[in-house]
């Protein structure tokens, strides 16, 4: 816990789990709008996301409405935990109580 | 960092929340106009009165444009969230039918046990006021959102006091302190979403 999350601890990465972070624990969001809510491009989304999802910390369901094709996006339960664990740490770095 | 994610939690919730605000303000225009016209019945009276049809239709039409304007502001604010645990989401919505049809049955059961057009005048205003109050109440449990707390209590005060203003200046009184109290809402969800402070707090 002394070292901060370097998957996280990245502007971008910690964007984006922060805006997942704020979704209720069984909800999922769909590529498009988490990209409008966090203003990127669409490649650099997901070049982030491919380093969020190797540890697990997002899970990525594809799935089809009609023929189009839907990405859905959330926190997996380890992404949240390693989100929380991430604040705490960095709150007890800056000194204050986690 | 810590400021960088608090502002993009922040940023977050306020374009996921922004829809509130509206949605009160609608709901406050709504009940200023159609509290406001089945108080012109006879508050007024005999100076002026509005017929009884036409301040009944438009108390309708205004309720039916907040209705729609919350379901559609509703919608488009969740779009591209799929929830995957919509049990309390469904129970939330059939209770709202359920409930109201409830109130009815109620209504109409006093009304054929000899309650009187005056007291059903003052009773199902009321009644329906304190359902939506409970509503909201139990909506900010579930979804953790303070305003619609405050608003259910404020709703629940507006139904308590309002038989015992009389008919009808209660329809006024639910005009001004029910209308206005939401338009202040209103104003104040804006500013508290554009401000410092983040209702939502669920993993935050």
């Amino acid at each position: 816990m002394d070292e901060l999350d370097p998957v996280i601890h990245a502007q971008a990465r910690l964007r984006i789990m922060a805006t997942l972070a704020t979704l209720e624990t069984d909800d999922s969001i769909t590529f498009p709008r988490l990209q409008e809510l966090l203003d990127m491009t669409a490649g650099n989304l997901s070049t982030h996301l491919r380093k969020l999802e190797e540890p697990a910390y997002v899970d990525i369901t594809k799935t089809h409405r009609g023929r189009t094709p839907i990405t859905y996006l959330a926190l997996s339960k380890k992404g949240r935990r390693a989100f929380e664990d991430y604040m705490d740490t960095l709150r007890t770095v800056l000194g204050e109580q986690p | 960092m810590l400021a960088l994610l608090n502002d993009q939690q922040r940023t977050v919730t306020a374009k996921m929340g922004q829809f509130v605000p509206l949605i009160m303000a609608a709901w406050g225009g709504a009940w200023l106009i159609g509290f406001g016209a089945l108080f012109l019945i006879d508050g007024l009276s005999p100076a002026f009165s509005l017929p009884a049809g036409a301040a009944i239709g438009i108390f309708i039409a205004v309720l039916l444009i907040a209705i729609g304007l919350s379901i559609w502001l509703g919608v488009r604010s969740g779009r591209g969230v799929k929830s995957g645990s919509d049990f309390s989401g469904t129970v939330y919505g059939v209770t709202w039918s359920g409930g109201s049809f409830a109130i009815a049955a109620i209504g109409g059961g006093l009304l054929q046990a000899g309650m009187s057009p005056e007291i059903a005048n003052l009773f199902y205003p009321s009644v329906f006021i304190f359902f939506v109050g409970i509503m909201y109440l139990a909506a900010g449990a579930i979804w953790r959102a303070v305003p619609s707390i405050v608003a259910g209590a404020y709703l629940l005060v507006l139904a308590s006091v309002a038989p015992f203003i009389g008919y009808p200046w209660h329809y006024l009184f639910f005009a001004f302190a029910g209308g206005l109290g939401f338009l202040l809402f209103a104003i104040l969800g804006r500013n508290l979403l554009n401000g410092s402070a983040s209702y939502r707090t669920a993993g935050a």
